[in-house]
Protein backbone atom coordinates (compact mmCIF):
# COMPACT_ATOMS: atom_id res chain seq x y z
CA UNK A 1 0.00 0.00 0.00
CA UNK A 2 2.53 2.20 0.93
CA UNK A 3 4.35 1.27 -2.19
CA UNK A 4 1.20 2.34 -4.45
CA UNK A 5 1.14 5.62 -2.56
CA UNK A 6 4.93 6.40 -3.41
CA UNK A 7 4.42 5.73 -7.34
CA UNK A 8 1.12 7.53 -7.47
CA UNK A 9 3.14 10.91 -5.65
CA UNK A 10 5.37 10.54 -8.09
CA UNK A 11 3.48 10.33 -11.23
CA UNK A 12 1.77 13.87 -9.34
CA UNK A 13 5.16 15.11 -8.93
CA UNK A 14 6.13 14.34 -12.13
CA UNK A 15 3.01 16.07 -13.83
CA UNK A 16 3.55 18.94 -11.45
CA UNK A 17 7.09 19.25 -12.79
CA UNK A 18 6.39 19.39 -16.31
CA UNK A 19 2.83 21.79 -15.89
CA UNK A 20 3.32 24.52 -13.63
CA UNK A 21 4.29 27.87 -14.56
CA UNK A 22 7.42 28.89 -11.86
CA UNK A 23 10.63 27.28 -11.86
CA UNK A 24 11.83 26.94 -8.69
CA UNK A 25 8.21 25.24 -7.31
CA UNK A 26 9.38 22.68 -10.68
CA UNK A 27 12.69 21.93 -9.79
CA UNK A 28 11.65 21.07 -6.55
CA UNK A 29 8.96 18.68 -7.34
CA UNK A 30 11.27 17.12 -9.50
CA UNK A 31 14.13 16.70 -6.51
CA UNK A 32 11.17 15.17 -4.42
CA UNK A 33 10.27 13.02 -7.38
CA UNK A 34 13.63 11.60 -7.62
CA UNK A 35 13.96 11.03 -3.54
CA UNK A 36 10.64 9.45 -3.78
CA UNK A 37 11.81 6.94 -6.75
CA UNK A 38 15.39 6.53 -4.22
CA UNK A 39 12.49 5.71 -1.21
CA UNK A 40 10.82 3.17 -3.64
CA UNK A 41 14.06 1.27 -4.32
CA UNK A 42 15.10 1.20 -0.90
CA UNK A 43 12.00 -0.51 -0.02
CA UNK A 44 12.70 -3.16 -2.84
CA UNK A 45 15.85 -3.75 -0.70
CA UNK A 46 18.04 -2.49 -3.81
CA UNK A 47 19.62 -0.23 -0.60
CA UNK A 48 22.57 0.96 -3.30
CA UNK A 49 20.58 1.81 -6.67
CA UNK A 50 18.47 3.63 -4.20
CA UNK A 51 21.02 5.71 -2.79
CA UNK A 52 22.82 5.76 -5.67
CA UNK A 53 19.49 7.59 -7.54
CA UNK A 54 19.09 9.94 -4.09
CA UNK A 55 22.97 10.83 -4.68
CA UNK A 56 23.38 11.57 -8.16
CA UNK A 57 19.51 12.73 -8.94
CA UNK A 58 18.90 15.10 -5.65
CA UNK A 59 22.49 16.19 -5.24
CA UNK A 60 24.21 16.58 -8.62
CA UNK A 61 21.65 17.11 -11.37
CA UNK A 62 19.12 19.48 -9.28
CA UNK A 63 22.53 21.48 -8.22
CA UNK A 64 22.60 21.84 -12.40
CA UNK A 65 19.35 22.71 -13.05
CA UNK A 66 19.53 25.12 -10.34
CA UNK A 67 22.26 26.79 -12.10
CA UNK A 68 20.13 26.48 -15.27
CA UNK A 69 17.31 28.49 -13.17
CA UNK A 70 19.59 31.67 -12.84
CA UNK A 71 20.18 31.50 -16.53
CA UNK A 72 16.39 32.05 -17.29
CA UNK A 73 14.78 33.55 -13.78
CA UNK A 74 11.45 32.72 -12.34
CA UNK A 75 9.13 31.78 -14.39
CA UNK A 76 8.94 29.77 -17.81
CA UNK A 77 8.80 31.30 -21.44
CA UNK A 78 5.80 31.46 -23.38
CA UNK A 79 4.92 28.25 -25.47
CA UNK A 80 2.91 27.12 -28.16
CA UNK A 81 -0.30 24.58 -27.20
CA UNK A 82 -0.32 21.90 -29.21
CA UNK A 83 -3.83 20.25 -28.21
CA UNK A 84 -2.64 16.83 -30.10
CA UNK A 85 0.55 15.89 -28.46
CA UNK A 86 -2.03 14.95 -25.07
CA UNK A 87 -3.84 12.76 -27.77
CA UNK A 88 -1.11 10.97 -29.25
CA UNK A 89 0.62 10.69 -25.88
CA UNK A 90 -2.70 8.91 -24.15
CA UNK A 91 -2.85 6.28 -27.31
CA UNK A 92 0.69 5.26 -27.05
CA UNK A 93 0.63 4.69 -23.37
CA UNK A 94 -2.76 2.51 -23.79
CA UNK A 95 -0.96 0.61 -26.10
CA UNK A 96 2.55 0.56 -24.29
CA UNK A 97 0.36 -1.10 -21.62
CA UNK A 98 -1.79 -3.45 -23.41
CA UNK A 99 0.70 -4.90 -26.13
CA UNK A 100 2.62 -6.90 -22.98
CA UNK A 101 -1.05 -8.38 -21.75
CA UNK A 102 -1.69 -9.33 -25.04
CA UNK A 103 1.69 -11.05 -26.11
CA UNK A 104 1.40 -14.73 -25.97
CA UNK A 105 3.95 -16.48 -23.54
CA UNK A 106 5.37 -13.94 -21.77
CA UNK A 107 6.67 -15.48 -19.17
CA UNK A 108 10.15 -13.76 -18.44
CA UNK A 109 11.05 -16.20 -15.33
CA UNK A 110 11.86 -19.07 -18.12
CA UNK A 111 13.51 -17.37 -19.94
CA UNK A 112 15.83 -15.54 -17.75
CA UNK A 113 19.03 -18.35 -17.21
CA UNK A 114 21.32 -19.23 -14.45
CA UNK A 115 22.41 -16.71 -11.96
CA UNK A 116 25.97 -17.38 -12.45
CA UNK A 117 25.75 -16.78 -16.24
CA UNK A 118 24.08 -13.31 -16.04
CA UNK A 119 26.83 -12.26 -13.61
CA UNK A 120 29.51 -13.16 -15.98
CA UNK A 121 28.37 -10.93 -18.79
CA UNK A 122 29.97 -7.90 -18.00
CA UNK A 123 33.11 -10.03 -17.42
CA UNK A 124 33.40 -12.10 -19.95
CA UNK A 125 31.77 -10.29 -22.50
CA UNK A 126 34.25 -7.33 -21.74
CA UNK A 127 34.39 -6.61 -25.94
CA UNK A 128 31.37 -5.21 -26.01
CA UNK A 129 31.24 -3.21 -22.79
CA UNK A 130 34.33 -1.86 -24.31
CA UNK A 131 32.63 -0.52 -27.57
CA UNK A 132 29.96 0.65 -25.91
CA UNK A 133 32.04 2.84 -23.30
CA UNK A 134 34.40 3.84 -26.52
CA UNK A 135 31.36 5.19 -28.41
CA UNK A 136 30.27 7.21 -25.76
CA UNK A 137 33.72 8.38 -24.30
CA UNK A 138 34.26 9.45 -28.73
CA UNK A 139 30.32 11.00 -28.62
CA UNK A 140 31.29 13.28 -25.35
CA UNK A 141 34.58 14.19 -27.10
CA UNK A 142 33.13 14.93 -30.24
CA UNK A 143 30.81 17.49 -28.41
CA UNK A 144 33.75 18.99 -26.46
CA UNK A 145 35.13 19.72 -29.72
CA UNK A 146 32.52 21.22 -31.17
CA UNK A 147 31.60 23.08 -28.65
CA UNK A 148 35.21 24.97 -28.58
CA UNK A 149 35.13 25.37 -32.09
CA UNK A 150 31.32 26.95 -32.01
CA UNK A 151 33.09 29.02 -28.82
CA UNK A 152 36.14 29.65 -31.11
CA UNK A 153 33.86 30.68 -34.12
CA UNK A 154 31.81 33.09 -31.80
CA UNK A 155 34.94 34.95 -30.59
CA UNK A 156 36.23 35.61 -34.05
CA UNK A 157 32.83 37.02 -35.13
CA UNK A 158 32.44 39.16 -32.00
CA UNK B 1 3.43 -4.99 -5.62
CA UNK B 2 3.55 -6.98 -8.46
CA UNK B 3 5.55 -6.39 -11.41
CA UNK B 4 2.85 -5.48 -13.57
CA UNK B 5 1.75 -2.25 -11.58
CA UNK B 6 5.05 -0.89 -10.99
CA UNK B 7 5.11 -1.50 -15.17
CA UNK B 8 1.73 0.45 -15.35
CA UNK B 9 3.29 3.29 -13.29
CA UNK B 10 6.53 3.25 -15.51
CA UNK B 11 4.52 3.75 -18.71
CA UNK B 12 2.56 6.15 -17.19
CA UNK B 13 5.72 8.51 -16.21
CA UNK B 14 7.14 7.37 -19.47
CA UNK B 15 4.30 8.40 -21.34
CA UNK B 16 4.45 12.10 -19.28
CA UNK B 17 7.88 12.32 -20.17
CA UNK B 18 7.07 12.23 -23.62
CA UNK B 19 4.31 14.48 -23.34
CA UNK B 20 7.07 16.84 -22.02
CA UNK B 21 9.88 15.90 -24.64
CA UNK B 22 7.09 16.31 -27.40
CA UNK B 23 5.19 19.37 -26.62
CA UNK B 24 7.38 21.15 -24.26
CA UNK B 25 9.19 24.55 -25.54
CA UNK B 26 12.28 25.60 -23.12
CA UNK B 27 15.03 23.39 -22.43
CA UNK B 28 14.66 23.02 -18.96
CA UNK B 29 11.30 20.94 -19.41
CA UNK B 30 11.89 19.27 -22.16
CA UNK B 31 15.36 18.15 -19.81
CA UNK B 32 13.03 17.50 -16.72
CA UNK B 33 11.05 14.99 -19.26
CA UNK B 34 14.08 13.09 -20.39
CA UNK B 35 15.28 12.49 -16.82
CA UNK B 36 11.69 10.82 -16.23
CA UNK B 37 11.52 9.18 -19.77
CA UNK B 38 14.95 7.50 -18.28
CA UNK B 39 13.69 6.82 -14.39
CA UNK B 40 10.84 5.15 -15.73
CA UNK B 41 13.08 2.57 -17.64
CA UNK B 42 15.00 2.75 -13.89
CA UNK B 43 11.82 1.27 -12.17
CA UNK B 44 11.35 -1.23 -14.52
CA UNK B 45 14.76 -2.56 -14.47
CA UNK B 46 14.80 -2.75 -10.82
CA UNK B 47 11.13 -4.30 -10.46
CA UNK B 48 12.71 -7.16 -12.64
CA UNK B 49 15.44 -7.66 -10.63
CA UNK B 50 13.45 -7.62 -7.93
CA UNK B 51 10.52 -10.08 -8.76
CA UNK B 52 12.45 -12.16 -11.54
CA UNK B 53 16.03 -12.12 -10.09
CA UNK B 54 17.78 -10.67 -13.13
CA UNK B 55 20.78 -9.12 -11.58
CA UNK B 56 22.12 -8.13 -14.76
CA UNK B 57 19.16 -5.63 -14.80
CA UNK B 58 20.38 -3.76 -11.95
CA UNK B 59 24.03 -3.07 -13.65
CA UNK B 60 22.10 -2.03 -16.98
CA UNK B 61 20.02 0.25 -14.64
CA UNK B 62 23.70 2.01 -13.09
CA UNK B 63 24.76 1.83 -16.23
CA UNK B 64 21.15 4.40 -17.16
CA UNK B 65 22.23 5.98 -14.29
CA UNK B 66 25.82 7.17 -15.29
CA UNK B 67 24.69 8.32 -18.53
CA UNK B 68 21.51 10.28 -17.67
CA UNK B 69 24.26 12.08 -15.28
CA UNK B 70 26.33 12.62 -18.61
CA UNK B 71 23.24 13.59 -20.43
CA UNK B 72 22.66 16.04 -17.19
CA UNK B 73 26.38 17.59 -17.80
CA UNK B 74 25.84 17.98 -21.60
CA UNK B 75 22.79 19.08 -21.86
CA UNK B 76 23.46 22.44 -19.25
CA UNK B 77 26.69 23.32 -21.87
CA UNK B 78 23.75 23.04 -24.68
CA UNK B 79 21.39 25.33 -22.47
CA UNK B 80 24.36 28.22 -21.62
CA UNK B 81 25.20 27.62 -25.40
CA UNK B 82 21.58 28.50 -26.34
CA UNK B 83 21.59 31.52 -24.04
CA UNK B 84 24.52 33.01 -25.25
CA UNK B 85 23.61 32.98 -29.20
CA UNK B 86 19.56 33.60 -28.78
CA UNK B 87 19.39 35.01 -25.57
CA UNK B 88 16.61 32.82 -25.32
CA UNK B 89 16.20 28.99 -23.63
CA UNK B 90 13.97 27.57 -26.49
CA UNK B 91 15.32 25.61 -28.81
CA UNK B 92 13.56 26.30 -31.59
CA UNK B 93 14.77 29.60 -31.55
CA UNK B 94 17.86 27.93 -32.47
CA UNK B 95 16.43 27.32 -35.64
CA UNK B 96 15.26 31.06 -36.51
CA UNK B 97 17.96 32.98 -35.61
CA UNK B 98 21.60 33.82 -34.08
CA UNK B 99 25.05 34.65 -35.31
CA UNK B 100 25.57 31.40 -37.49
CA UNK B 101 22.79 31.60 -39.22
CA UNK B 102 23.58 35.10 -40.91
Amino acid sequence: MVSILLLVAVIILAVISITVKKTVPAVLSFALLMFLLGLYYIGYDEKLLGLFQIFVYTGGIVVLVLFGVTVIGSTFPEEKSRPWAVASIVLIAIGFIVIPFIMPNFNVVENAGNVKAQVTVLTENYAEVAIFLAVVGASLLYGSIRMLHTLKHEKELS
Amino acid sequence: MSFEIDMIFAIILFAIGLYGVTNKADFLRIFFSLEMLLNAVILVLASSAYHFGMTQNLAIAYIVIVIATLEAAAGVLIFLLSNRITKEVIPDKLDEGGKYND
